[in-house]
């Protein structure tokens, strides 16, 4: 049995989270990794297979996975005041950072040099999304090949579905996303007993 | 003029029908360029500036908010990212209930299907930003290449970005 560390006061766990936004650059992996070391390594304050089962359930939470995370986390370490300081310190202090870089970018946004230089990141973005997609995709695929070639095709079917319905009739998205959950419940149902895939970590982005 | 309520609640509703930092993004961008709130330039430069900036991904829409609407749309959109992550309460009172049924895990794979659809929609509205012409495709694909062998940091991905858009459109 590890020796735990004492719960943490509020202003340990606002320190512990505001170090982990501000040094999370890049999006959700590196965040996952900070949040592993700081509660489970450093202080010992959770065990992997509870920090799995918290992650799994903010999957299936809308929203940012990982904002969700520190509402579990929060609440397990310090009750609705650890939810309150948690979400405070990982939000306010990099949305701040945020916020200021927009101000900056506004104040300079003019310059022919940023138009050049914002005109090669922005495609570049495009190109990391694409990644991000292709991570999301992936589990959905390689469950796809384990129950048959119907259930993947059907998958496929549904994905490109998704994306011309709203390119091309600009379909609310709100529609397709509860057809797409309510086509799911008719054609997936009966065949998935496995437990849902458990994504690896940091696919979050 | 814009309406803050409704500009909020945009924002909110968009967050709720997510999942992932990102896939707010088709419906902010539909609802948005609707009202005649955001130019379409403004989805490019915030997402840009969310990559860059530190904190999860899903922050980008502050940068949004800060473009549409000033210091008030940062605010408001920060706000709407944050109300539909402590659903992960409820969620965790009455998941366990009802996990097993098979509708359950059926409706859940066709919204993670959903999800991947709309993230190529994501792709398709920032490649079809003013401005992105052959040697932007080359960039992005470049860029998702670099990604892809999980070598290279995001921030130097990035930063060579920028660089070759320097060198090109200056």
């Amino acid at each position: 049995m590890k020796l735990q560390d004492p719960r943490p006061g509020k202003w340990q766990l606002f320190r512990i989270w505001a170090s982990v936004g501000l040094q999370s650059f890049g999006g959700g992996a590196s965040t996952t990794f900070l949040i592993q070391r700081a509660f489970i390594e450093k202080h010992k304050w959770l065990s992997i297979e509870e920090f799995m089962r918290l992650w799994n359930l903010c999957i299936l939470t809308p929203g940012i996975n990982l904002v969700a995370l520190t509402v579990l986390i929060g609440k397990k370490l310090g009750g609705p005041w650890g939810i309150v300081v948690s979400l405070a310190g990982m939000l306010l202090p990099s949305a701040t950072i945020t916020c200021l870089l927009t101000v900056a970018f506004k104040q300079i946004e003019h310059l022919a040099a940023v138009q050049a230089v914002l005109r090669g990141v922005i495609p570049a973005t495009g190109g990391i999304m694409l990644l991000v997609g292709l991570n999301f995709a992936l589990p959905l695929i390689r469950k796809g090949y384990k129950e048959g070639v119907l259930y993947l095709l059907g998958s496929s079917v549904i994905i490109i579905a998704c994306a011309l319905v709203v390119i091309l009739l600009k379909l609310s998205v709100i529609i397709v996303v509860l057809s797409a959950a309510f086509l799911g419940a008719l054609f997936f149902s009966s065949r998935s007993d496995a437990p849902l895939p458990v994504k690896e970590q940091g696919e979050e982005q | 003029m814009i309406n803050p309520l409704i500009y909020f609640l945009l924002f909110l509703k968009a967050s709720l029908f997510s999942t992932g930092g990102f896939s707010n993004l088709p419906s902010l961008h539909q609802d948005l360029i609707a009202n005649g709130w955001a130019k379409e330039v403004n989805f490019g430069q915030s997402i840009a500036i969310g990559q860059i900036s530190p904190g999860p991904n899903g922050l980008w829409v502050i940068s949004l908010g800060y473009l549409t609407y000033g210091y008030l749309g940062a605010f408001l959109a920060l706000i709407a990212i944050t109300i539909p992550a402590l659903l992960v309460l409820v969620v965790s009172a009455g998941y366990a209930r009802i996990e097993h049924r098979a509708w359950v895990r059926g409706a859940m794979h066709g919204v993670s299907l959903a999800v991947v659809g709309l993230l190529l929609t994501v792709v398709w509205t920032v490649l079809h930003q003013p401005g992105v012409d052959w040697a932007g495709l080359l960039i992005a694909a470049g860029a998702f290449g670099l990604a892809f062998s999980r070598k290279v940091n995001i921030l130097i991905i990035l930063g060579l970005a920028g660089l070759a858009g320097y060198l090109l459109y200056r």
